[in-house]
């Protein structure tokens, strides 16, 4: 349908600087037409800074972009959307409230109206890309797979020949992720150029017809990824050699730090049961994996363990039985928590950073002096967290909204290690983040398991969860259904057992 | 987590039946509450529970409040909460008011449009332009509102015959019609006292004679809001910014252009239910609002950010208080039983889902049985109640999946999107 050597986009020294940053400094990207094209590089790289100047949300400093071949200068999203570019942010940019016809017409009508004729249209497009979409259906009642294809619709509606995609797959469970892929093949067979921005490599690999890396605001290379593997574009991506999440000797003792028996937990909305008897142990200085597919009961787990769920049974830390305890007072027991939505149960996200750092741990030193905030033991404390664990930020004053996901991931992570845990429970700390940050919180998990912490880690990275553990217990359906031994255990294996395809001896 | 939430929301939306308000259903609906309505008359004897005399007295009370809760759903369909209801209404009276008396009804209806508009217009400058909390712009303009009418009325009004610093001159209102054929014929059979038929004819009565235009109007801007809200693309623009901002401008909706025109809209509304007040007792009285626009708010959320339960809420209080109005004591109290009777219906209906709610309401209904019987009539004190106390709790019983637009009370700043 088109010629594949045809240049869609090109990006020639695009710079781009924010107050105490440089999102971007001569960046180069050329795309060519009817490929799917992936942008990778670690959070906080300048991929989406760039991808926003793309879309006109933000202007560059400098340098140029070319649309076919022609030099453009976009002052809105509607200048790029006029020149063929859509954007699928993120984050959905969707209204809840309004049905599919109603979010995808919406800025277009002059299209197509918003009646018949566009509902027409958009089952044209939702058929002709295999998008099975209903336009008719509310938004909010679509799972997340749907409301990303609601997204891509919106662009294609608008007539759309680039289409940028920012870290689509975040969001999407491994099923969902194949089928986004099939519809990425399905708009390239069309002859339409998909610009694919992830930090997930393995997928980049799967889907991509051309890489181009950016580290630190500037292009580091582009690349064939026929003939690249994962580990040589996270070294590309990092500029320097991997470590991998591999644990070294065992360090676990005969010490149980916490007994879990008999948890059980009944879903308030009548459904099956969300935990039942649940039992397993954690010796200090040991990390015991859970391997689940998402939604079996981990979720649930965890918030029983913490107090934020009222459950049967008992959970003891060390001696203490803490079953009737509230979440505060396990806390200042020792109990480290990193949550798995950082921006749902971690994070204030609009205050700044040393407010954050005394969340959950304000009825602690260094936090408090008598009834009152010790602003300055908390700033300097805060000070001390961001050095130590390498969080990039201009200032502890900066609102954590503004900070990457692995920047925002290392400060929970080193307020977590502050209190002096003797128990961490880590609900997938390194989702979201990128290659660089991720080795830093595998070697503090890693120390702290060296001196003593025991550590519930729930994870779907799989090679996170065998190279990390010291124990693996599989989870399914609410039941804790066997434990494999991570020091021979396969991914492919694990993956099998969690599916309850039967699990390996 | 996340997954697991939307699974059991997917549950939820799965479980809950809806039934469509479609024609069949609406009218049935009709019918059952006539034919309760005329149960009523005929075992308590109560004969002005279903007059043409109380319909007509219903429509003037709920109007004012309808119009000023329509004025609250453009406000909050486009994100902004409008507190100030109130106080574009109380603007709205006085323009009708100073125009009124000076150059006839027509002048006053259009410069309330204009002063409750101006008032939208503060509101809007404020929450939209300057991103002021919803609830302290709302306040302010009741409070500025408030004084500033009673400052003008003070200047305009004293020394011409009639008026004063509280009161304006008389204003002539607008001249009746009856709708020609209709509402003789209803009269007539609504004489006969014909078990339903009558009752029947009774509504038919009140709703088709004595009418003005500016009661149609007030009627159809009901169905024209519902028209342009959710079916033209200026609708869905004003909707979409309040739903999801984000989403709009990242769609090139400019948010805050719609934001405005939609509280400007919202604030005239207000005005037009002032200009109401005005006709109805062809003068502007200070304090003469008395916290319809508050009440219109209340019936705007029960209602469900949408005009048809609006106007079933405002209806409803609008019946109510005309009760109260014609025959107080007696009426109020053959209501005692309707009311019994609706909960027994509701405690029925919820039994499976919902057994304490439904004990509760079943409790209720005993308790009002047991009133009706041993009393004969209601005392003054209460009666006054009454519309409050119906609305309330018939609202809260029937509207118990509330969904305000998703944005709404939320300042949002240009440049959010992405």
């Amino acid at each position: 349908m088109s010629e594949p050597d045809l240049i869609a986009v090109r990006l020639t020294d695009i710079g781009k600087r924010f107050p105490g940053v440089i999102a971007n400094d001569q960046v180069n990207v050329t795309v060519r037409r009817g490929t799917v094209h992936a942008v990778v590089g670690e959070n906080g790289a300048g991929k989406s800074t760039l991808m926003k100047i793309l879309y006109g949300v933000q202007k560059p400093d400098s340098g140029t972009i070319e649309v076919d071949g022609q030099e453009m200068s976009f002052h809105s999203p509607s200048d790029a959307i006029a020149a063929g570019i859509g954007m699928v942010f993120q984050h959905f940019m969707l209204a809840d409230n309004l049905t599919v016809l109603e979010n995808v017409v919406l800025g277009a009508e002059k299209l197509y109206g918003s009646g018949d004729r566009a509902r027409t249209r958009i089952r044209e497009l939702s058929s002709a890309y295999g998008f099975d979409v209903d336009p008719d259906r509310l938004v909010e009642d679509l799972g997340v797979g749907d409301r990303q294809r609601v997204e891509i619709l919106k662009v294609l509606y608008r007539g759309a020949r680039t289409i940028i995609l920012d870290e689509p797959t975040a969001v999407l469970v491994p099923q969902e992720v194949d089928e986004l892929f099939e519809n990425l093949r399905g708009l390239k067979a069309e002859g339409l150029t998909v610009l694919f921005i992830s930090h997930k490599l393995d997928e980049v690999l799967a889907v991509a017809d051309d890489v181009t890396v950016i580290r630190r605001g500037r292009t580091v290379t582009t690349v064939d990824p026929k003939h690249t593997t994962a580990r040589q574009l996270a070294e590309l991506m990092v500029g320097s050699e991997l470590p991998s999440p591999s644990t070294e000797t065992s360090t676990v003792t005969d010490v149980v730090q916490l007994s879990v028996r008999d948890l059980s937990l009944t879903d308030p909305l009548g459904g099956r049961d969300l935990l039942t008897d649940v039992s397993f142990d954690i010796h200090r200085g040991e990390v015991l994996g859970i391997a689940g597919v998402e939604g079996n009961g981990q979720a649930e787990l965890v918030e029983a363990i913490m107090g934020m769920r009222k459950a049967t049974g008992t959970v003891a830390l060390g001696d203490v039985d803490i079953s009737a305890w509230s979440t505060a007072r396990r806390r200042e027991a020792g109990v480290g928590y990193i949550p798995e939505d950082r921006h749902r149960h971690g994070l204030l996200l609009d205050a700044p950073l040393w407010e954050n750092r005394m969340l959950g741990h304000q009825t602690q030193e260094p936090n408090r002096t008598g009834p009152f905030v010790d602003r300055r033991g908390a700033r300097n404390d805060t000070d001390r967290i961001v050095a130590a664990y390498d969080v990039r930020t201009p200032s502890i004053d900066t609102t954590a909204r503004a900070l990457s996901g692995g920047n925002q991931q290392k400060l929970i992570v080193g307020r977590e290690m502050s209190g002096n845990p003797v128990l961490l429970i880590a609900a997938h700390p390194t989702r979201g983040v990128d290659v660089g940050a991720q080795a830093a919180i595998w070697d503090h998990i890693k120390t702290a398991r060296r001196e003593g912490l025991a550590v519930l880690l729930i994870s779907a990275d799989l090679d996170e969860l065998i190279g990390l553990s010291d124990s693996i217990q599989v989870m399914l359906r609410g039941r804790l259904v066997g434990s494999v031994d991570p020091q021979t255990v396969t991914p492919e294996q694990l993956g099998s057992a969690m599916t309850g395809a039967g699990v390996p001896a | 987590m996340s997954s697991t939430v939307e699974g059991a929301l997917e549950k939820a939306a799965t479980t809950v039946r809806k039934v469509r308000p479609t024609w069949p259903v609406v009218l049935l609906a009709l019918a059952g509450v006539i034919l309760l309505l005329a149960l009523l008359r005929v075992i308590t004897g109560a004969d002005d529970v279903a007059s043409s005399g109380t319909v007509r007295a219903a429509i003037r009370a709920a109007l004012p409040i309808g119009l000023a809760g329509l004025g609250g759903l453009w406000a909050e369909r486009s994100g902004v909460v409008n507190i100030g209801l109130e106080g574009m209404m109380i603007m709205g009276t006085f323009g009708a008011g100073w125009a009124g008396y000076q150059w006839g009804m027509w002048a006053g209806v259009a410069f309330a449009l204009l002063f409750g508009a101006l008032a939208g217009g503060v509101h809007a400058i404020a929450t939209v332009g300057f991103g002021v909390d919803h609830i302290v712009s709302g306040v302010a303009i009741n409070v500025i509102a408030l004084g500033a009418a009673q400052y003008l009325a003070g200047l305009a009004f004293t020394g011409h015959p009639g008026g004063g610093p509280t009161q304006s001159p008389q204003v002539t209102p607008m001249s009746t019609f009856d709708v020609p054929g209709v509402a003789d014929a209803a009269h007539s059979i609504a004489e006969k006292n014909w078990f339903f038929v009558s009752d029947l004819a009774g509504i038919v009565n009140g709703l088709t004679s004595r009418l003005t235009v500016l009661t149609l109007i007030g009627v159809l801007l009901f169905v024209l809001t519902w028209w342009v809200l959710w079916r033209t693309t200026f609708g869905l623009r004003v909707r979409s910014v309040g739903e999801s901002p984000a989403a709009a401008e990242s769609l090139g909706v400019s948010v805050y252009r719609y934001k405005y025109i939609a509280v400007i809209i919202s604030g005239a509304l207000a005005g037009l239910a002032g200009a109401y007040l005005v006709q109805d007792s062809t003068v502007y009285r200070e304090g003469q609002t008395g916290g319809r626009g508050y009440i219109g708010l209340a019936a705007m959320i029960f209602g469900n950010w949408r005009p048809g339960g609006l106007a079933a809420g405002s209806g409803l209080f609008g019946y109510t208080d005309a009760l109260r109005l014609r025959s107080g004591g007696e009426s109020v109290h053959a209501l005692l039983l309707l009311l019994a009777v609706l909960l027994v219906v509701f405690g029925l209906a919820l039994f499976r889902k919902n057994r304490r709610q439904a004990l509760v309401s079943a409790g209720a209904a005993v308790l009002l049985v047991v009133l009706f019987l041993v009393t004969d009539e209601i005392a003054g004190d209460f009666t006054g109640m009454t519309p409050y106390l119906t609305t309330l709790l018939v609202l809260a019983l029937f509207s118990q999946r509330l969904r305000m637009p998703k944005a709404d009370g939320q300042v949002y700043r240009k440049g959010s999107a992405g």
